[in-house]
């Protein structure tokens, strides 16, 4: 309480101050005032995990507390966005929602919360595009040979992804619908499942992240026919995307992004912002995401909204055309 | 064999530099304390560490991590055997047979044959991931979902004589498992199946809320409402007491042989883990037994096998992780995590391209072994002691241990609830005689039978012949036919006289 008239107080004499541009555009809210948590939705290791941590180091560094990554994995980001919405909106809970978001809210009957009205968007950070694998013997040697043996042999081809409803598995499904080849979605629970299956060769090809393939792609465990985003992946510059492959309009591509809660100062979002813009072009940050085969790009609230926005519309034509049924 | 010794010796000489060795030691220690404490697991202190390891070179990284994840298996039989609280899921077997060993003034022995058990699995898979790491991976790897569901249903049905007593209970509590296995998102069709509405179930029940609640919280429960407790003299724990005696380590050794092949066999296998290998090792014991009727009041082989299948499925879990990059568990996915983190890229090249970090973290699995031998058997004093501090004190702490371990799994809350509630039936269903461990196997076995059994069948269009026309999947089928037909009174003479073998139990009762 006393926390927050200081916040006010100083909020106010600082905007007024402001305005009379008598200050220049720095944090005017005392922030932060105690160590920061940011919330990831997801297990350690993970992309989202291992990006966020490396960003954490450096937003401990500017700006002298400590950024902790707390793990609260769940479906849905529901166990994540509880975090979130228990705290004070004071900017010291900070939560990691990316593409996989745009997706739950229309895949879930009730989601319990709505990031579109109850969270305020500070910045992405990592951007990944997915992968379209076959196995290094694998007698396809472009996508769209791929393609014409699936629609010359209804029924034959499969297509390993990680659990209905990830981004994975609706971005094969949004492979089907666009190709209109008839293949088997094989669902498995992890990506080193797929890897072992591709191995095996129960597969004729995945939709995976290269960050989850990464060390595969290396080992020359599986082979890339094609990239989901829009541009090529700068680690794979030889391995088109999937609309330069033939199939038109076909682009997906992951993020993730830190939310804080609606209702937090402006100025302490502008700065976090403005923390994690500095860190997106840092030649190391960006020398490690590209090792891990993602980008570091921030955008500003008001693109990351419409970003959402676009996405979720996206996903939510891809659960009605696939007949996916609510959770 | 010459380029292996070389090798060996590249990877001794890195393990056993200081610095390597500290990290080792400080891992393995750490790794046996929350091993002990009820609830507190290798996962979440290996989520906790990883961020301070970025600070270390990846080695060291890598032998402290990795010192965690063993170090807490052979901690978690002790309280296995001491409070009747297992310190892990995979621990709860221990409890069948090492609790009463402690009732009947053993537990120096029980703690002493433990940690020998924990060393001779850990040796074995060490040896296997040094002689034949990756020729093991690939065989692993070539199990496809057939060969999976064959396997585990002989698992299932090896494992129905778990317990003792009536065997209808033990069925039905096997069911009630499986059917706990169901809750959660169905992973062919992403459907929410007995959530009832609760995304918090969203996920499945969380084996160490289940695990914790039918045998940590129900044995404390039980415990508070007796009115006399047993009462240990420290005094009358001599050294002397805690040496096994010759006919100890006569039904120790083969059963601690056994429980090391099947969980190497287990470990090596992505996605099933030392739980299944502890509860599997523990039931074959039982049915090649002569006298299955020792097991449960302190039968040697009922800790020697599963203590040594513990340790020698986690060690051989790494096989498949550092040899082709492809993690078993949410454990070998983290330490997945920090060896890409450090910029390490597990899989075939690994050995060849940094055979300093592969033959170093392997050398430093066995160094870790013997740090714990050390740790553990000068300090079985220490831990028999705990039987002397008072219930009122004791019980307390442990649950709240419990609760801490629980909620550090996933942070969750829901789970610690969950905890208390599988408390109380626990407690119940120990009142009216229904054994828990048959449904923990259940519950950890289902979803895997379930799993493999749907995507056989998507990969084979439908076609049931799919689990009989591959060889592997047909033996295992054709195994578990024998082991129900076994099970039939006459069939089982029929058996025994043809297979003539010398059991090596001997019944304690004649």
């Amino acid at each position: 309480m006393k926390l927050n008239l200081t916040r006010r107080v100083f909020t106010a004499t600082a905007t007024a101050l402001a305005m009379s541009a008598a200050l220049p555009a720095v944090a005017q809210t005392e922030y932060p005032v105690k160590p920061v948590r940011i919330i990831v939705p997801f297990g350690p290791g993970g992309l989202a995990d291992i990006t966020m941590r490396l960003a954490a180091e450096k937003l401990t560094e500017i700006f002298g507390q400590q950024f902790v990554v707390e793990n609260h994995p769940g479906a849905g980001g529901v166990a994540a966005a509880n975090q979130l919405l228990s705290s004070d909106p004071d900017g010291h809970t900070l939560v990691v929602m990316s593409n996989g978001t745009t997706i739950a809210v229309s895949l879930f009957e009730d989601l319990g919360y709505d990031p579109q009205t109850q969270f305020a968007p500070i910045s992405t950070l990592a951007w990944f595009d997915l992968g379209i694998f076959v196995s290094p013997d694998s007698e396809y040697q472009t996508l769209q040979e791929l393609v014409d043996y699936g629609l010359a042999n209804p029924g034959y081809i499969n297509i390993g992804t990680v659990n209905p409803g990830s981004t994975q598995n609706l971005a094969a499904e949004y492979f089907r619908a666009a190709t209109n080849i008839d293949a088997t979605i094989i669902p498995y629970k992890t990506s080193p499942d797929i890897l072992a299956a591709m191995i095996r060769g129960e597969l004729d090809m995945a939709i995976e992240s290269p960050t989850a393939f990464a060390a595969a792609l290396e080992n020359e465990q599986v082979r890339a026919l094609a990239i989901t985003g829009a541009k090529r992946n700068p680690s794979l510059p030889d391995v088109p995307t999937v609309m330069e492959a033939g199939i038109e309009g076909y682009e997906v591509s992951g993020w993730n992004a830190l939310w804080t809660l609606d209702g937090v100062p402006d100025d302490v979002i502008a700065a976090l912002h403005a923390a994690i813009a500095e860190i997106a072009v840092m030649p190391d940050i960006q020398a490690r995401f590209a090792e891990l085969n993602t980008r570091a790009e921030s955008l500003t609230p008001e693109e990351m909204a419409a970003r959402f926005e676009s996405d979720r519309l996206i996903w939510a034509q891809v659960i009605e055309d696939a007949g996916i049924e609510k959770r | 064999m010459l380029d292996t010794l070389t090798n060996l010796g590249l990877g001794f000489k890195t393990a056993l530099s200081l610095g390597n060795l500290t990290f080792c030691a400080l891992g393995v220690t750490l790794g046996t304390f929350v091993g002990v404490l009820p609830g507190i697991g290798a996962l979440a202190t290996i989520s906790m560490c990883l961020p301070l390891t970025f600070y270390l070179d990846p080695i060291p990284a890598m032998i402290m991590l990795a010192g965690i994840f063993y170090g807490a298996q052979y901690g978690s039989s002790t309280a296995s055997i001491l409070l009747n609280l297992p310190g892990s899921a995979p621990a709860a077997i221990t409890c069948l047979d090492g609790y009463p060993m402690a009732q009947q003034g053993r537990a120096g022995i029980a703690l002493f044959l433990t940690t020998i058990a924990s060393f001779v699995g850990g040796t074995f898979s060490i040896l296997l991931m040094v002689g034949f790491a990756p020729a093991l991976a690939d065989v692993a790897i070539s199990f496809s979902s057939a060969e999976y569901f064959s396997i585990m249903v002989l698992a299932l049905v090896a494992a129905s004589t778990l317990s003792n007593g009536s065997v209808l209970k033990g069925i039905t509590m096997v069911a009630v498992g499986l059917m706990l296995g169901l809750v959660g998102t169905d992973i062919s069709s992403g459907s929410q199946r007995f959530t009832f509405g609760l995304i918090d179930l969203s996920e499945g029940i969380s084996l160490v809320a289940l695990a914790m609640g039918l045998f940590g919280v129900a044995e404390i429960l039980s415990n508070l409402m007796r009115n006399e407790h047993p009462t240990v003299d420290a005094k009358s724990i001599t050294f002397r007491s805690m040496i096994p005696s010759r006919e100890d380590w006569r039904r120790f050794w083969p059963a601690s042989g056994r429980g090391s092949v099947i969980g190497a066999v287990i470990g090596i296998l992505p996605g099933t883990g030392p739980t299944i290998a502890t509860f599997i090792s523990y039931a074959a014991e039982k049915k090649i037994a002569r006298d299955p009727s020792i097991f449960g009041k302190g039968a040697i082989e009922g800790i020697a096998a599963p203590e040594s299948a513990n340790n020698s499925s986690v060690q051989a879990a790494f096989i498949p992780t550092l040899t082709l990059g492809i993690p078993g568990d949410a454990i070998m996915a983290v330490m997945l995590g920090g060896m890409l983190i450090h910029g390490i890229t597990p899989g075939p090249q690994l050995i060849n391209n940094d055979p300093v970090l592969f033959w170093g973290v392997v050398a430093s699995f066995w160094i870790g072994n013997i740090f714990l031998l050390i740790l553990n058997i000068p300090l079985i004093g220490l831990w028999v002691r705990l039987l002397t501090v008072p219930y009122h004190l004791l019980y307390p702490a442990m649950l709240f241990f419990i609760v801490i371990g629980v909620y550090s799994v996933h942070n969750s809350s829901f789970d610690v609830l969950m905890t208390l509630g599988f408390g109380l039936v626990g407690f119940a269903m120990m009142k009216f005689d229904f054994p828990a461990a048959p449904l923990l196997l259940g519950f950890v076995l289902g979803p895997l039978i379930e799993e493999h059994f749907r995507r056989a069948l998507i990969l084979a269009r439908g076609d049931i012949t799919v689990f009989v026309d591959r060889p592997v999947s047909l033996g295992f089928l054709l195994a578990t036919l024998i082991v129900l037909l076994a099970a039939i009174g006459p069939v089982r003479k029929i058996f025994r006289r043809l297979l003539k073998r010398r059991s090596v139990t001997t019944n304690i009762n004649e």
